[in-house]
């Protein structure tokens, strides 16, 4: 009776070279990470995995587009080509310079409405189409390849209408991306890619900071805290005087699906500060 | 040593060039205006088919129309199956050669694209060329064997990089350039003639191949009277000699040189030395060109893009071989196709109504009466014809030219190819060429200017920026100088999400702060942008351009407008559940309307 051993050896040589691969075990490599810009956020997931999708989720002002921008920030420095796939043109280059992003090593696709006049017929169309823009225009990329950093911003998208995104693009997103070195990155309301994700982090906003000339004081509306702060009655000269009273805000972040936990995953989260930029 | 490059019937070669699918068939080039059209060239299968030089376009349009009959007897003749054949008749023979003649318009571009690829392969090879003639150029040898190695092995290269450039050639290397240019007009194929053999292997050659070259040497000026003169006294001559009984150049060689002289003067001591191989002259040195332009005229009109690609293709093909021969790149790809007239045009039609049709019928702005103009500006040079062949598509997928195209150009500006450096350890970027396609796939997408790098502008004006094209690998001195305040991100920057345009509200005001919001028009996002306002910090006046002259004109962009607003950051809560939000809103100081300029986040 030949050993498993004996066997594998005789298939491998019949076979000879077109499957030598085949009967193989390929181990999967750790994925690499890059920083997120972010320390708390990095202590936290361990960073953003190349080669994987990863999430960043949240309402409205919960701090999803500075932590973007955080992220864009850290591959320019790197000196990667990075591109921003804007579904909504909401990207403000003002506060990616401000946030330390290389305007010139970011490409910055803003889909539109194609056909303004169908804007006022039907509005739900007009998402879709700038969906069907995304899709299209991330294929391209990830195909392209040769990118540091992929980033889709669906902030401004639906709910509803970003999970109209087939699961299939999603898979097909991952298995592009999983041979190269390039961290796709989804920032978008709620999470769409299920189970294609590598990482996804829920943002929350829990404090809003603001100086105010009034004595400190602290107000609470629907569960969000506006902390008012003193500041000196002169501002400084380099502060941008219109928006000296809004200082920022306090985050708190939840890590949703990790790849280097298992399942099921014990939601764990951290608070943090973002501050404006002036 | 010498080496001339000869084209056996160039116009023809020049045609051929253009349609390789005409290289095994009887071609004649017709030239001149009706009803004066003759045969000005032929290649050799047309002669085989019994066509001559000098033929008129029906003679010609007989023969073409004879032979294809022929050949369609032919091809029926060969299909038959042995039980089919009468075995009393001769079977056909079938003709793999002899197809049916194929007549075209001569073409100065096509020639003219064809005699700078010649001389572009003619000077990568040696700088010292003699621009002799469109269809021979004078080479010499001097001092590149160890470059290229033996004389025969030059030759071979030189007739390896003329197919190249899809030409075929004769070439002839001797001892002085007058006998390098007869035995290339003389022998096809290689010849190589050792010093001291001149005299005897120039010798088989009709008479009329030196009369020939002797016309192309003297006559630099080639004006239709000069031509005219020149022919003239070509044919006395070659009567002459005919007379005489000289037909090759060994008989004249042989001639008493004194007796020759006296009846023939000069001319004759010219044409024995000549003759004898024994003439010596220094070639007249051209420069190289300097431009890159490929030509094609069509018979009949391009109405769709697969045609018109494919025979942009092969422009492409012969453009980069030219450079590839000079060792060049493309940093900007010119492509200018001429439009057949629309109707609207051959109808008398005033300019004003013509500006009407076209300004209703939305013509692009590419196009200049019946030509179309397009420039691919490369932010590295490349020479990949597969490249120019993809984003030529996609430029005029984007843009048709909206008519059907007759003639095309294409002109490449050179310059010195990429040299990169490429190292493990270098950051990820993407490959040139792959990206230059990749963006213009995202253009045809999104839409013009929609893709590539913010460029912040030196002014105050809120959401100032243009758009740039995206280049993979920027110089290192070429950072943007955006006002950077926090680059170290320890606590990462609140951001801010524009709404483009404005999104227009109605406030409610309570003690000079906004108290409610409540937008005019349904938000994209899907939820309503309204709400009470909890908090609110401002107004912050700013204002610009209001010291510039302003256009009365309603077609003024933003970027030149006066502005002066009063900016207010507010926290909403929404009416829909939503929650909380920060925004920043706006009041138009200058007609009191209201808007949301952007979101925190």
């Amino acid at each position: 009776m030949p050993s498993t051993a004996s066997l594998r050896t005789r298939v491998e040589s019949a076979l000879g070279e077109q499957l030598s691969s085949t009967l193989l075990l390929r181990e999967k490599a750790g994925l690499l990470t890059v920083s997120t810009g972010v320390p708390v956020l990095d202590a936290l997931t361990g960073g953003l995995p190349r080669g994987a999708l990863s999430e960043i989720t949240g309402p409205a002002s919960s701090g999803r587009t500075g932590v973007m921008l955080a992220a864009l920030a850290g591959a320019t420095r790197r000196e990667e080509a990075c591109a921003l796939v804007d579904a909504s043109d909401n990207f403000d280059p003002a506060s990616g310079a401000a946030a330390g992003v290389d305007l010139d090593r970011l490409l910055w696709v803003r889909c539109s409405e194609r056909n303004r006049s169908s804007l006022l017929k039907n509005q739900r169309h007009t998402v879709l189409e700038r969906l069907e823009q995304v899709l299209k225009v991330t294929d391209l990329l990830l195909q392209g390849g040769g990118f540091g950093m992929v980033v889709l911003d669906l902030g401004d998208i639906p709910p509803a209408s970003a999970r109209r995104v087939p699961l299939t693009s999603w898979f097909r997103f991952r298995r592009v991306v999983e041979p190269t070195a390039t961290v796709l990155l989804v920032v978008e309301q709620e999470a769409c890619a299920k189970t294609c994700a590598s990482l996804a982090v829920r943002l929350q906003r829990v404090t809003m900071c603001a100086h105010n000339a009034a004595p400190v004081t602290e107000r609470e509306f629907h569960g969000w805290k506006v902390l008012s702060r003193t500041q000196p009655a002169i501002p400084p000269a380099n502060m941008v005087s219109h928006a000296a009273l809004l200082q920022g805000m306090q985050l708190r972040a939840e890590v949703q699906r990790s790849w280097t936990q298992r399942k099921p995953m014990h939601s764990v989260g951290t608070d943090f500060e973002m501050r404006t930029a002036w | 040593m010498f080496a001339c490059i000869y084209i056996p019937d160039f116009p023809v070669a020049a045609i051929i060039r253009a349609e390789l699918l005409l290289r095994d068939r009887a071609v004649a080039v017709l030239e001149g205006t009706l009803p004066q059209v003759r045969v000005a060239a032929l290649n050799h299968n047309a002669r085989l088919l019994g066509m001559e030089i000098g033929m008129t376009k029906m003679q010609a349009t007989i023969f073409a129309a004879s032979s294809e009959e022929s050949t369609a007897a032919a091809k029926a003749g060969s299909k038959r199956t042995p039980s089919q054949i009468d075995l009393a008749s001769r079977p056909v023979k079938p003709q793999t050669t002899l197809n049916s003649a194929v007549l075209r318009q001569r073409s100065p571009a096509q020639e003219d694209s064809t005699h700078a690829a010649l001389l572009d392969v003619a000077h990568a090879f040696t700088p010292r060329v003699e621009d002799t003639h469109p269809d021979r150029l004078l080479l010499d040898l001097e001092g590149l064997e160890r470059l290229y190695g033996p004389t025969v092995t030059m030759a071979r290269e030189l007739a390896s990089r003329v197919s190249a450039v899809g030409l075929e050639c004769n070439v002839c290397v001797t001892a002085n350039p007058d006998a390098a240019m007869h035995g290339a007009c003389g022998f096809s194929g290689i010849t190589v003639i050792p010093t001291g053999e001149e005299a005897r292997r120039l010798g088989v050659l009709p008479i009329a191949v030196l009369l020939d070259s002797l016309d192309i040497t003297c006559s630099k000026t080639r004006t239709p009277a000069v031509t005219r003169e020149r022919e003239k006294l070509r044919e006395q001559m070659l009567d002459t000699l005919e007379r005489w009984g000289v037909r090759d150049f060994r008989t004249l060689a042989l001639l008493p040189e004194h007796a020759l002289a006296s009846r023939l003067g000069e001319a004759g001591t010219h044409l024995q030395r000549l003759a004898r191989g024994a003439g010596m002259r220094t070639l007249a040195l051209c420069e190289p060109p300097i431009q890159f332009k490929e030509a094609m005229e069509l018979e009949s009109a391009v109405e769709t893009l697969e045609p018109l690609l494919f025979l942009l293709n092969r422009l492409l093909d012969q453009l980069c071989a030219r450079l590839e021969a000079r060792a060049l790149a493309v940093q900007e790809l010119k492509m200018r196709l001429q439009l057949e007239p629309r109707v609207a045009d051959e109808q008398t039609t005033t300019l004003p109504e013509l500006a009407a049709t076209q300004k209703a019928s939305r013509l692009p702005a590419r196009r200049d009466g019946n030509f179309y103009a397009s420039t691919l500006r490369l932010p590295v040079a490349m020479r990949d014809p597969k490249v120019f062949l993809k984003l030529l598509q996609l430029d005029l997928a984007a843009h048709p030219p909206g008519a059907p195209v007759c003639k095309l150009w294409l002109e490449a500006e050179p310059a010195p190819p990429r040299s990169a450096q490429c190292g493990l350890f270098l950051p990820v970027t993407p490959e040139a060429e792959r990206l230059e396609i990749t963006l213009a796939r995202i253009t045809g997408v999104v839409g013009e200017r929609r893709a590539g790098i913010a460029k912040l502008l030196d002014t105050h004006r809120p959401n100032a920026f243009r758009m740039e094209r995206f280049v993979a690998q920027p110089a290192a001195d070429n950072i943007n100088s955006g006002p950077t305040l926090s680059k170290t991100a320890e606590i990462p920057p609140l951001a801010l999400r524009i709404f483009r345009p404005s999104r227009p509200i109605r406030v409610q005001l309570a003690e000079g702060h906004p108290s409610k919001l409540t937008a005019l028009i349904r938000d994209t996002s899907g939820g309503e942008l309204q709400g009470k306002i909890l908090w609110s910090a401002g107004p912050w006046c700013s204002s610009g351009d209001w010291w510039a002259e302003q256009p009365a004109s309603k077609n003024t962009t933003e970027d030149e407008r006066t502005w002066s607003r009063e900016e207010w950051d507010i926290a909403l809560a929404h009416d829909d559940g939503r929650g909380v939000a920060l925004y920043r809103i706006y009041r138009d100081a200058g007609t009191g309307d209201w808007f949301v300029d952007a979101s925190y986040d």
